[in-house]
């Protein structure tokens, strides 16, 4: 079977977005009535004056900040606040965000929502081939952190048998995965070439572990790291984007050219950057705004992600009708001006994972000596790897830095095991400037 | 489509009566609410598409 839905799948566009126009309406009349937070906030929207698109423009957005103080009111609602949409007694799960960009935000699942937010999850994995036949090992503690959580129920869903690999060091998770013969993997990319790593040191060749099958979630994907992974393992790897706040909304097919929106079940917005207020032509970049038109216990209008992606083309040799994205390009949070020139610590992680595979590790570091900001990354290379080659890698690391990101940067060259490695959302980046 | 659909409005009105006939019986009330999840989950992912675009 090739589609998860083939109903929902295969409709127009047109159609998609009527039925996701007819299905914002209704959402959003019941985060007026049942949330305390846009019962306030969209006290001056009347429902009946959505009438198209252009209307939904009009509705204010929702951000991330928002949430922090929202959760702070009504204590009898604690911890959620004013973000909680069903009655707290039908509260089944309690997860955060990882807490990245400030004070986490506690996100309330009722059953149906949890459910609701599973179901789109399914369509992630029956894209990137997930099928009954895999033995799912999520090498992951997953903690409060949803998105392993949904991996895990979304697996069981489709009927993948799912191994959850917490309460193991990574030595003890590439064991297991040998051990049980899993074939399947669910991980951040991060995680996924650390295991390689060890296994390696192990003296065991990632590629006779019979992973055939990946799915990577919590970071960003950049592509190069995806095909180094697909080489590294000898297997197909997949990519999707969610959020914590908005559930799973888009992932990769077996034509791995992009990413197709699961719809119906996001109004998705990707608007210019420079107004916010228009939709992006295909191929432009935008920023991405969500609303996830099915969950009833933590409701979110126009959720602005900050996320900004490339807005791709219709169509898809693979026969799905929904829209695509060509690119995750990264977090507006994550651009960050350094010495005048705007710096994303993707592209970094790009040229890395292209072109330097003896780089197992690195982290990006600016710090402000005096009134200039200072760059540095700091690299781990491979084990065995001779004084004058080491040399002369980071050489190369320094002159593709300029080239790809226009800063000059100190690059460094690290003992083995200096660098921190990361089971979930990897932190590369660190911004001490103004932190004394 | 069109079967389907009726098929799920049929779960809905049984899960419902379920849901009656076990108020004071919470294993089956709950099952019942479950099989009602999924009525809403299941009405979610067949909606009735109209051609015209909002």
């Amino acid at each position: 079977m090739k589609y998860w839905n083939p109903y929902t799948e295969t409709l127009p566009p047109e159609q998609l977005d009527a039925i996701e126009f007819s299905y914002f309406k209704e959402y959003l009349a019941y985060a007026k009535t049942h949330s305390p937070m846009y019962r306030e906030k969209l006290k001056d929207i009347n429902v009946a004056d959505i009438k198209t698109i252009e209307d939904v423009r009009k509705i204010p957005f929702t951000y991330k900040d928002e949430l922090r103080a929202q959760q702070e009111k009504l204590p009898q609602n604690f911890p959620y606040g004013a973000l909680l949409g069903v009655d707290i007694t039908e509260v089944s799960a309690f997860r955060q965000t990882s807490g990245t960009t400030g004070k986490p935000v506690y996100v309330p699942e009722s059953y149906e929502s949890w459910q609701w937010r599973v179901e789109a999850w399914c369509h992630i994995l029956w894209m990137a081939g997930f099928r009954p036949h895999h033995r799912v090992f999520l090498p992951v503690g997953y903690n409060v952190y949803v998105a392993f959580w949904e991996c895990h129920y979304a697996c069981e869903k489709v009927g993948c048998e799912v191994v959850p690999g917490g309460a193991l060091d990574t030595k003890g998770r590439v064991n297991k995965i040998i051990e049980i013969k899993a074939n399947a993997m669910g991980c951040t990319p991060t995680y996924g070439l650390n295991i390689a790593e060890e296994a390696v040191k192990m003296g065991i060749d990632p590629k006779t572990m019979g992973i055939e099958r990946m799915i990577c979630a919590g970071e960003p994907l950049p592509e190069a790291t995806r095909k180094k992974l697909e080489e590294t393992y000898g297997a197909r790897v997949y990519d999707h984007i969610g959020g914590t706040e908005i559930c799973g909304w888009a992932a990769m097919c077996e034509e791995q050219k992009g990413l197709h929106i699961i719809e119906p079940f996001f109004l998705i917005e990707i608007l210019d950057r420079e107004t916010l207020s228009k939709e992006v032509a295909e191929g432009e970049i935008g920023v991405v705004v969500i609303t996830p038109l099915g969950r009833h216990s933590f409701p979110m209008v126009r959720f602005n992600t900050n996320d900004m992606v490339v807005k791709g083309k219709g169509g898809c040799a693979c026969g799905r009708t929904s829209r695509k994205i060509m690119e995750v390009v990264g977090r507006a949070d994550d651009l960050r001006k350094i010495r005048g020139v705007l710096f994303s610590p993707k592209t970094v992680e790009q040229f890395i994972r292209e072109e330097f595979p003896e780089v197992v590790e690195f982290e990006i570091i600016v710090e402000r000596k005096g009134i200039m900001d200072e760059l540095t990354l700091r690299t781990e290379l491979q084990p065995n790897i001779g004084k004058d080659k080491a040399e002369e890698i980071r050489g190369r690391v320094k002159e593709r830095a300029k080239v790809k990101t226009n800063l000059t940067m100190n690059v460094t060259l690290e003992p083995e095991g200096t660098l921190p490695r990361y089971d979930l959302k990897a932190k590369r980046f660190k911004d001490l400037r103004g932190k004394a | 489509m069109e079967e389907i659909r009726k098929e799920i409005a049929a779960i809905e009105k049984s899960a419902k009566r379920l849901k009656e006939l076990a108020h004071e019986m919470p294993g089956i009330k709950t099952n019942a609410d479950i099989i009602l999840t999924f009525v809403f989950l299941l009405k979610f992912v067949t909606p009735v598409a109209e051609s015209k675009r909002a």
